[in-house]
């Protein structure tokens, strides 16, 4: 990871000048690259302040990352520059209640030489709520990038770990010169995942765990209450697990648990109808089953802003035997009933959000697509990224819909946002304007490319949470497409393995592929997605459940020469 | 009796200068050989029907004569009035005799290293003194093939009879080179490969099959027309396969598989069985018109999918038998292939029906071992494999009474009836000793 | 801040926190059967009434009242429903095995109601089965005991939550492989094993005390003595002291059945029943003095050493020896057809229709602390029932119905293929599951604890 830091640091330091930060005083720029001012009109625009307004025409100003007004008719200060909105559609900032994007697993602590698996420390056991995901986020990460790109611009950032990972807080996904944070501690992360080979190793333990853990809280809140007001009490012992629950059992911090299933829903539920936290649940996937007790638990839902992989439903013949059919019909109603949850929980009236852990950025619209084809109303789409995501972190004041005296947290898309052909142009978070090339529709495949060639040999460096690796990929032209292969340092041994690469497509300066790695007898599927410019290659590579990692890559100079 | 005393002594004198003041009480029974009258019985012979009031002599191992009013001789009578005689059941899949206790390694010696070991005779690790095969033949299970695992080309299983002092006293008489078919399906529990690696590994392990398959027909070749081959003892042994010496018994399970097996079988010109079969239902014709016959069980088993009924396993072995598949049971166990019979009872209760049940646990599996001139039903000049029970041996609650082998009179005890014995009524009850 | 006194915190450990579901209740008449009530004789040509859950009436001729089903079950048999002392499914996890004591966790937690194991036991008669923690610790978590209504997706409506609270003990080979020779740490021996269990009731015993000050030294006033540590392990352990909870002890040999008897003896504990108990046989009087009896296998042995000197009279020894003896499964095979290992002690030894039907209803229920509510057919108890075309224990039987408080979960009339209510959206492609070895779950969730290949040879040993 260092390297992505020191390179963090060299880029805050290139564009320290350039932008500025809203509260520092103004200073000279040799580089000549600050910008000017830091207000700005967008002007005629279709602008949809919040969930269920109509799209009107309306110009927003925005002064120093704050909305100074929306409307028709405002009277422009001289210093705003202008920006026409003519065939923009704008929307509130998305707002993510859980994202693990830039944020990476601290490494875990050592063992001692005497470690005993039945009683290990809270550390090595994965209890670390004292941690805050402030220490583990890299706003620099490409996935970071990635998720700005789909229109996020507020999260809630989630510490890893184990069971008790640690506090989550909020953050901008603002300028890398500024630190972005809005507000730590904002709600306690937890899970129902038991620790390797020691206690608790099993769901069935990591509940009876968080009760022991939340019950002694209590008691050494009272033993404290005693001991700070009378002389002659034994001094309570205070560790950083307590001290860090202690906002926890006061109701002032939330648990966030992350469930997947409604069996797991039960299980947190059941836990806060015992101890009594204030919880919010993260990362529901197959909630069906559940909805009318979480709307009976007064419980805050996230739901997870992914739909089932639908290569199965897809791989159907029609030559199948009557009980391959048979069985079709079942993984497909098993699909229609996954994508029809979300429409369910609006239904039920469970005003939800969404959390993208687990997920990647870049399939957002087509999750959301396919939830709203299922039953979901944009309506309610909408809030789940907005006004609801912003009432559940507690930020409605000053974000979740375009309206004067909120963030300037922006979406500038082509076109109604929730539409198959829309993207999204601009991201505006905190004042600052990110912007994306917009390519117009593949009509034809071939399209061409922008990045630069891809023949040749890359050496490449990844970044994962067992360690950073790097290896080689070679891409050769063939007919109208490419072919490849990468290595990679064996997972299952010493040495490097090889795999081909398959479904490679490269059009404007975007560059896909996938392959696939047997890592210990279990088949990985790695998909990357990186941008060429030049010589360079920066993206994230994704495999399955782990998560979204960071690759970059140079094309090998040597080997150009040698055409 | 004198030369039972005579041999008793000896035993004890043989054992004085070891043990001083070792006092030896009772008598210990061992499997005897003779001439023995089963009298006034009802005989299922499973090949010629059910005959009331019938005796059956016993001389020379061998059913010398089955009817009425046969005259005792010199033969011991047993009188069997009132009870019913079976042939002694088959089971055609265990591992008895080769493991003792499954947990602790050293008695594990059903498994070799190495992928292609056609070589390893399962014969040879036969513990003829097991404490399983007392116990697995009081309950009427006379004859076992046992069977070797491991990889694709595991061994050579053996089918024998539970009485002997050495395996090749038990040895049966037939053999087999065991192949585990490359599975399509998951392990179980802790196989986590994925889809398309579980593929692969079948695919890789398919070709390797069909070398080896390839290696052995040329070198069945090379030595018929008089060549002189390096050493080479599994290759010699697959080579007894191809030549039609010795039949081929594929272990095969899910449908997919089975019906791979078919087609990897066609055109070779080998006597093949095929065992497990657990979704031999699903492709229950295809395997009647192979002609393959079908060594299948356990039937007290789960369905092999979750989606399916849950009787798949009971019911599978009556599905194939109907589609015409000839159908054999075994329990795939070891220490309780006891059980086979309720197995059969599952089977037949569950559409296999008693008469075909009863079939495909004697004059079936002596078919496809090529043995019905010597096992399997009850004829005059068959090996004495015979059982006496109180009634049909299926039924859970009958007691067997009397059960021959080989000729043999099996003395009904074994561990779990001496411990019975020893501890249904303690000499000492919850009193302390003085 | 919520006070916590000793009290108190002997509450938390039972189920609070699932609400008294409303379960499903039917009401039902099954006419003409021969009706085995296990306790009170076999009924020729006799009914059955059932109305909301309840047996309301046994006897001849009885009128169907207004709205209630008739099942005509002539020539059938009808027995009470099948009760598995010592199962593992509808689990989600079976083993918290990281430490020599886990009572602090709660299979209750882990229930999981999709499970087609239960469905497939219902197909076999079975009405209730004890979800059990795994073997891998001295001490197990605490068990749920389950109602087999298929269908639900609460797990607190597939928990009967008017059973006792059940806790798992281990002796022997699989807690002494886990901890000493897998891990390093107490117990490695029987010895080990001993000295655990009495290191755990002691220290349970201080914890006790500790709480009982405090509270005592909290009524006075000025008093400012802090709370002792919460613990659940100890307080469940001190529950155990206190009569609150049933132990279920995993046991074969005969030398650590009679040792825990001892402990129990010790410690003043009566509420005591073995699990698997394969060398029970040789300390019967024993068992029958002390204990709330033994839970067998009909004829399992030789699958490791500490079974290799069994018998499967085992059962019929322990129950001529009075001892309070069931037959159970550990197993989602052998679960499915229970009544044929009940009759396995009429082959081994002799055993009578009453007793050996017992051993599978009435027994069971007694040892899980259920007998005045289930595990027979009496008049006013709960309508757990199963009916079967042939005397359940002919081994040609076959299950026709299964009833859960009246309602009919199983029928073999309309029994549909696919009984999957979980299926996954994204896998068109099931797994095939070929092994035996499936479907014995007693020490899973323990593999991560072995590291060679030899441990997992073993691993899959009961």
């Amino acid at each position: 990871m260092r390297k992505t830091l020191l390179k963090a640091s060299v880029l805050s330091c290139m564009l320290g000048g350039i932008l500025g930060s809203n509260l520092a005083l103004a200073q000279s720029d040799p580089t000549g690259k600050k910008s000017i001012t830091s207000t700005y009109a967008i002007t005629n625009a279709t602008v949809f302040t919040k969930p269920g307004s109509e799209g009107s025409k309306a110009t927003i100003l925005i002064k120093d990352g704050v909305i100074k007004g929306v409307g028709s008719n405002l009277s422009l200060p001289v210093e705003a520059k202008v920006i026409p909105g003519d065939s923009l559609f704008i929307y509130p900032g998305f707002i993510d209640g859980g994202s693990q994007s830039g944020i990476s697993k601290p490494e875990d602590p050592k063992r001692p030489d005497d470690f005993d698996s039945s009683r290990p420390s809270d550390e090595i056991a994965g209890i670390t709520p004292w941690r805050s995901a402030v220490d583990q986020y890299d706003i620099s990460s490409s996935q970071v990038a990635d998720l700005r790109k789909a229109g996020f611009t507020l999260v809630q950032i989630v510490p890893d770990g184990g069971m008790i990972p640690g506090k989550a807080a909020l953050v901008i996904l603002g300028d890398e010169n500024s630190t972005n944070v809005i507000k730590e501690n904002t709600a306690l992360a937890a899970n129902l995942n038991g620790a390797r080979g020691m206690y608790p190793g099993t769901q069935v333990g990591v509940m009876a765990k968080f009760r022991d853990v939340y019950k002694n809280t209590e008691l050494t809140k009272g033993r404290i209450g005693t001991f700070t007001s009378n002389s002659g009490v034994v001094r309570p012992e205070l560790t950083p697990t307590y001290q860090a629950m202690m906002d926890v059992i006061s109701g002032q911090v939330p648990v966030l648990f992350t469930v997947e299933n409604d069996l797991e829903v039960r299980r947190a539920i059941s836990l806060q109808k015992e101890l009594g936290f204030q919880l919010i649940l993260t990362g529901l996937e197959e909630y069906e089953a559940v909805i009318d007790l979480i709307k009976s638990s007064g419980a805050k839902v996230l739901i997870q802003l992914a739909i089932p992989d639908d290569k199965a439903i897809k791989a159907q013949k029609d030559d199948a035997t009557e009980e391959v059919k048979a069985q079709y019909e079942k993984v497909k109603a098993a699909y229609d009933a996954a994508i029809a949850q979300a429409g369910k929980l609006e239904e039920a009236g469970i005003p939800f959000a969404f959390t993208t852990i687990g997920t990647k950025a870049s399939d957002a619209p087509k999750a959301l697509r396919a939830m709203i084809e299922a039953g979901l109303s944009e309506e309610a789409a909408l809030a789940a990224l907005t006004t609801n995501a912003a009432s559940i972190l507690g930020v409605e004041k000053f974000a979740g819909s375009i309206e004067t005296g909120k963030l300037a947290n922006l979406v500038l898309g082509t076109g109604p946002i929730f539409e198959e052909d829309t993207q999204i142009k601009h991201v505006v978070v905190d004042g600052h304007f990110f912007d994306y090339e917009t390519k117009s529709k593949k009509k034809n495949a071939d399209s061409g490319t922008s990045g630069g060639k891809i023949e040749g040999t890359w050496d490449y460096e990844s970044e994962t949470p067992a360690g950073s690796s790097g290896g080689k990929i070679i891409f050769k032209k063939e007919g109208n497409g490419y072919t490849g292969s990468i290595t990679y340092a064996n997972p299952s041994g010493n040495g490097e393995a090889t795999a081909d690469l398959r479904d490679i497509s490269y059009t404007g300066s975007t560059l896909t592929f996938s392959f696939d790695v047997n890592a210990g007898g279990m088949g990985l599927t790695v998909d990357v997605s990186a941008e060429i410019s030049g010589t360079s290659m920066e993206g994230n590579m994704n495999i399955g459940e782990f998560g979204s990692f960071p690759i970059s890559a140079t094309l090998n100079p040597t080997l150009i020469a040698n055409k | 009796m004198k030369r039972y005393t005579k041999t008793f002594f000896a035993f004890l004198f043989a054992l004085i200068p070891v043990l001083a003041m070792a006092q030896i009480d009772g008598e210990f029974v061992k499997p005897r050989s003779g001439k023995f009258l089963l009298q006034n019985a009802t005989v299922h012979t499973i090949t010629n029907g059910v005959l009331q009031n019938t005796s059956i002599l016993v001389e020379d191992g061998k059913i010398a004569q089955v009817g009425s009013g046969i005259s005792a001789g010199d033969a011991e009578v047993i009188d069997c009035a009132g009870l019913v005689i079976y042939p002694g059941m088959i089971d055609s899949g265990t591992s008895l005799g080769l493991i003792e206790v499954s947990s602790v390694a050293e008695t594990v010696d059903n498994q070799e290293i190495g992928n292609f070991t056609p070589n390893m005779q399962a014969l040879t690790t036969v513990n003829p003194n097991s404490e399983a095969i007392p116990v697995t033949r009081v309950s009427g299970v006379t004859t076992v093939l046992t069977v070797p695992s491991g990889g694709l080309f595991p061994g050579t299983a053996a089918l024998i009879n539970l009485v002997g002092y050495t395996p090749d006293q038990m040895y049966a008489g037939a053999k087999a080179v065991v192949m585990n078919f490359p599975s399509s399906g998951r392990r179980g529990r802790w196989d986590r490969r994925s889809d398309e690696d579980i593929k692969k590994d079948n695919e890789k392990a398919l070709k390797e099959a069909n070398e080896f398959w390839d290696n052995a027909l040329q070198y069945h070749q090379m030595t018929e027309k008089g060549a002189t081959l390096d050493y080479y003892p599994e290759m010699a042994q697959l080579a007894k396969v191809v030549s039609g010496e010795l039949p081929l018994l594929i272990q095969v399970n899910a449908a997919a598989d089975i019906q791979s097996a078919i087609k990897w079988v066609e055109g070779k010109d080998t006597k093949v069985i095929f065992s497990g079969v657990a979704e031999g239902w699903r492709v229950a014709d295809e395997i009647a018109k192979s002609g393959i016959p079908v060594i299948t069980g356990p039937v007290q088993a789960l369905p092999t999918r979750e989606s399916d009924r849950y009787d798949a396993a009971y019911t599978n072995a009556g599905k194939m038998a109907k589609a015409g598949v000839k159908v054999a049971l075994r329990t795939d166990d070891t220490e309780n292939v006891r059980n086979l019979p309720f197995h059969a009872a599952f089977a037949a209760a569950f559409g296999l029906g008693k008469e075909e049940a009863w079939k495909a646990v004697t004059i079936n599996p002596a078919e496809i071992w090529g043995l019905e001139d010597q096992l399997g039903s009850i004829e005059e000049g068959k090996i004495a494999n015979l059982i006496v029970s109180t009634e049909d041996p299926f039924e859970t609650k009958a007691q067997i009474m009397h059960v021959f082998i080989n000729g043999y009179r099996i003395p009904l005890s074994n561990r779990h009836i001496r411990l019975y014995q020893e501890f249904l009524e303690r000499s000492l009850g919850l009193e302390k000793t003085k | 801040m919520k006070k916590l006194s000793y009290f108190l915190a002997a509450l938390v450990g039972m189920s609070m926190n699932y609400a008294i579901a409303q379960t499903p209740k039917g009401s039902v008449l099954i006419k003409n059967a021969t009706v085995l009530t296990v306790t009170n004789g076999t009924h020729e040509n006799t009914d059955v009434l059932v109305q909301d859950g309840i047996i309301k009436e046994i006897g001849q001729g009885i009128k169907a009242p207004n709205g209630v089903e008739s099942i005509d079950a002539s020539g059938k048999y009808v027995m009470p429903g099948i009760i598995d002392a010592h199962s593992h499914i509808a689990l989600d996890v079976v083993n918290e095995a990281t430490s020599p004591i886990v009572a602090e966790v709660r299979m209750k937690d882990v229930v999981n109601p999709y499970e087609i194991g239960i469905y497939r036991s219902l197909a076999g008669g079975v009405t209730m089965s004890h979800a059990m923690h795994g073997s891998a610790n001295v001490v197990g978590g605490q068990n749920a005991t389950l109602k087999h209504r298929w269908g639900m997706s609460d797990p607190a409506d597939i928990i009967m939550q008017d059973a006792p609270r059940t806790i798992k003990f281990a002796l022997g080979e699989n807690p002494t492989r886990v901890h000493g020779r897998g891990r390093g740490i107490q117990p490695r021996s029987r010895m080990g094993v001993e000295a655990v269990l009495r290191n755990g009731f002691n220290e349970a015993l201080q914890y006790k005390k500790a709480w009982e000050d405090y509270t005592k030294a909290k009524s006075q006033k000025g008093n400012t003595d802090v709370a002792p540590a919460y613990n659940e392990r100890l307080q469940t352990l001190a529950d155990i002291l206190d009569g609150k909870i049933i132990i279920h002890c995993h046991s074969y040999r005969a030398d650590e059945i009679y040792m825990l008897i001892n402990v129990a003896k010790d410690f003043g504990i009566s509420k005591l029943v073995f699990q698997h108990t394969n060398e029970g046989f040789k300390v019967a009087p024993e068992i029958a003095e002390y204990t709330m009896g033994a839970s067998v296998f009909a004829d399992w042995w030789a699958y490791k050493f500490e079974v290799y000197y069994s018998t499967a009279f085992n059962a019929a020894i322990l129950q001529k020896n009075g001892v309070i003896t069931s037959i159970n499964s550990d197993d989602a095979e052998l679960i499915r057809h229970l009544y044929h290992e009940a009759a396995k002690t009429q082959r081994y030894g002799g055993l009578t229709d009453d007793e050996a039907l017992a051993m599978i209803t009435i027994n069971p229920a007694k040892q899980l602390g259920v007998s005045d509510k289930v595990g027979s057919l009496e008049v006013g108890k709960q309508a757990d029932i199963a009916i079967f075309e042939g005397h359940p224990l002919s081994s040609y039987t076959i299950p026709q119905m299964t009833f859960v408080d009246g309602v009919k979960y199983f029928d073999i009339n309309s029994d549909e293929n696919d009984q999957r209510q979980r299926v996954s959206p994204t896998e068109m492609v099931e797994p095939i599951m070929i092994s035996q070895e499936t479907a014995h779950r007693c020490m899973q969730d323990t593999e991560h604890l072995f590291e060679t290949a030899e441990a997992l040879f073993q691993m899959h040993q009961h």
